[in-house]
């Protein structure tokens, strides 16, 4: 290398930093912000992200929940219609019926009959429409339910679920700007020594390379909880308040109300013939049938194309099996596929198994993102000679009574003829949080994790012993193995003989 | 076949990861290329992906998979640090140190949850009833619009020492759009 070369090369290392430097007044003031909304929204965004995390499998543990089968491939129209008419002769005044038909990540034929409310009941049918049992699963509505309304009153859930996202977007937004070496420190994950600076780099460096996961899931997840209120004030400037107009933009063609009798129930198997001659490259996923044996029955099909990041389009057909219309999800106005693209987006529910293993683990990376702001906030008044030791043992409490509470309803759903999985989540969760009374937060952490462990391994071992012989399902098997290995990785991280770091002024 | 195509690119985004750690490590001469050669090979992977997987789907799979796997290198590169060493590197930034003052606490809550809120649904709104196009998409966009206003005006009300500015901004837009789109809608 010559010696001007040298000198180029030396100038050029020594040149200031491409990327505006940030005012500190400004990155202290946000820095304030972040702290603020993070401190304020930190239990709320953990539970919502950790329930988010689990959800993703929301497939997976419902058919680890009924490992017993049928395990179906593809089905033919003919059974589709025998499982709907079983379900009919058993409940002739059910209101409307949910048919799940297969997939490949829920390979079963299941009928919904919501005739009574908190009567609803779910059936299982084999290849021939026969229906074979009732699909229980009661710890995976549970695990969906707390994620999605935090198990409140549909409306409210919702809105505090969407104004967490809300609250998790911003704080997105202000951690970044409060981030001046975002590049310079890109890499740099350093563990030991400073407790403060090891959780932040931890901190940081999470947020900063899941960032495009982190803006997706809280930007939909916003979306999705907010809409109640979105379109309900829509309406109210549009629609004289009759939020029902607002929804049938979205619906397609309409079917009138006409209770009286039919001439014959809906055949479901005509209709999903019909929208399969009209679209063969598209499988069909769903069947809603509105009103059964009255004149103004109809079907809605959904259909999910392969490729595509949507939720499927839908077909109207009236009780003559006819094609009405489709809605455009696929194929209609962008407004149209942005919304059906919410969902599978939100929960990682596109791009088969590899995707949803990153957004299982990117979910418990912003998990640990919430943990590790609130131990910096804590290290913080440590450092400044304000402890908060109370608050420093309820969090590590509460942080760590979730994947406690979580494995302990799975294990009473499983044992219990009438399980009760909310109500045992609360109550574990409580309970964890006020043992945080009575240890110290190192020693806590410590003792929860190791009870997660033999919990979660529990479960595993209880669900092998109990529906070992009936288990047609791989995937029964699958959740098992898995399972088993988070318990043996639980218990290995509480046998670190590392001291742990120090809290001090670096 | 869209979980081998996903597999099958995220080596991609790793490269990239592995020539722009290289160029932050420390200044070198290389530095310009590498950090060109680790975002365009990032680029490359969201670009390859669309063909294979969708014009949405693709980008959406590699980004994913694409950054648990860059963290997955971040973690293999942790370097232990001795509880007793002293620290070397500066401490991290500290937040602005504001006095405490309760009404200004509660105006600032309010300016970060209803008011922000109010003011971003008014804004959503707006789209929604007067922007171009049809229907659906207007009010899709307008409310997918609600939730990052919302965010963004609490991430700047809350660090905003100046709070009646921020209270003046929130309420006249709120205001406005609020009135846009209610004398819009009523037409």
């Amino acid at each position: 290398m010559d010696a001007s070369h040298d000198q180029r090369a030396k100038t050029k290392a020594t040149s200031g930093p491409i990327w505006p430097r940030v005012p500190a007044n400004f990155v202290r003031a946000m820095l304030a912000g972040h702290s603020a909304l993070g401190l304020a929204f930190a239990a709320l965004i953990y539970l919502v992200c950790f329930s988010g995390s689990v959800a993703v499998f929301t497939q997976e543990f419902d058919r680890w929940e009924r490992p017993e089968g049928p395990v179906l491939n593809a089905v033919s129209p003919e059974a589709v219609d025998a499982a709907v008419q079983a379900t009919l002769a058993g409940n002739p005044k059910a209101h409307d019926l949910l048919v799940r038909l297969p997939t490949p990540d829920h390979p079963r034929l299941t009928v919904h009959d919501d005739a009574t409310p908190g009567g609803e009941r779910t059936y299982v049918a084999d290849h021939t429409g026969r229906l074979v049992g009732e699909a229980r699963t009661p710890w995976t509505e549970f695990q969906t339910e707390l994620h999605t309304v935090l198990h409140l009153p549909r409306a409210w859930g919702g809105f505090v679920v969407g104004l967490t996202g809300v609250a998790l977007l911003s704080s997105l937004i202000s951690g970044v700007l409060s981030h001046p070496r975002v590049f310079k420190d890109a890499f740099a994950f350093r563990w030991g020594g400073s407790k403060r600076l090891q959780e932040a780099d931890l901190h940081n460096r999470i947020s900063v390379w899941g960032l495009p996961f982190h803006l997706a899931v809280s930007l939909t997840g916003a979306f999705l909880g907010l809409t109640t209120i979105i379109v309900g004030v829509l309406a109210l400037a549009t629609f004289k308040g009759d939020a029902s107009k607002a929804y049938a933009l979205f619906r397609g063609p309409t079917v009138k109300d006409d209770a009286r009798p039919a001439a014959k129930v809906i055949d479901v198997g005509s209709a999903l013939a019909a929208v399969s001659t009209r679209h063969p490259e598209a499988r069909p996923t769903y069947i809603y049938v509105e009103h059964p044996g009255e004149r103004g029955q109809h079907a809605t099909v959904n259909l999910a194309t392969d490729g595509r990041l949507s939720r499927g389009e839908t077909i109207v057909l009236d009780g003559e099996s006819r094609i009405l219309g489709e809605v455009g999800y696929e194929r209609g106005a962008l407004g149209f596929r942005v919304l059906s693209a919410m969902t599978p987006l939100h929960f990682g529910w596109f791009g088969g198994w590899p995707v949803k293993i990153a957004y299982f683990l990117l979910g418990l990376g912003l998990t640990a993102v919430t943990a590790s702001g609130v131990a910096i906030w804590l290290a913080r008044r440590l450092d400044k000679g304000r402890p908060a030791p109370g608050w420093e043992r309820l969090w590590v409490a509460f942080a760590w009574s979730q994947p406690l509470a979580y494995a302990l309803s799975a294990l009473i759903s499983l044992l219990s003829a009438h399980p009760a999985p909310v109500a045992t989540w609360g109550l574990a969760t409580l309970a964890t949080c006020a043992a945080a009374a009575c240890a110290t937060p190192d020693r806590l952490s410590v003792v929860l994790r190791r009870i997660s462990a033999a919990l979660l391994a529990l479960v595993a071992i209880a669900h092998g012993a109990l529906q070992g012989r009936l288990m047609v399902d791989p995937m029964g098997w699958v959740v098992d193995a898995a399972l088993l290995a988070t318990a043996l990785l639980l218990a290995l991280t509480t046998l670190s003989r590392r001291p742990p770091p120090v809290s001090r002024q670096a | 076949m869209s979980a081998l195509w996903v597999l099958a690119m995220t080596p991609l985004p790793l490269c990239g990861a592995v020539l722009l750690k290289r160029a932050w490590t420390g200044p070198s001469p290389e530095r310009p290329w590498l950090i060109l050669g680790g975002w365009s090979l990032m680029a490359l992977a969201v670009g390859v992906s669309i063909p294979l997987m969708g014009p949405a789907r693709g980008p959406a799979a590699i980004l994913a998979v694409g950054s648990a796997a860059v963290l997955a290198l971040v973690a293999a590169g942790v370097e232990r640090r001795s509880a007793r060493a002293k620290a070397t590197r500066e401490l991290a930034p500290e937040p602005s140190d504001r006095r405490r003052v309760a009404w200004r606490g509660w105006l600032r809550g309010f300016l970060a949850g209803p008011l922000a809120g109010v003011a971003a649904l008014g804004c959503g709104l707006a789209v929604a009833i007067c922007g171009p196009g049809e229907i659906q998409t207007r009010m899709v966009i307008g409310g997918l619009i609600v939730p990052f206003l919302w965010a963004g005006g609490m991430a700047w009300t809350l660090s905003d020492d100046k709070i009646l500015r921020a209270f003046a901004v929130l309420a006249s837009v709120a205001g406005l759009t609020l009135g846009a789109a209610f004398l819009k809608g009523a037409m």
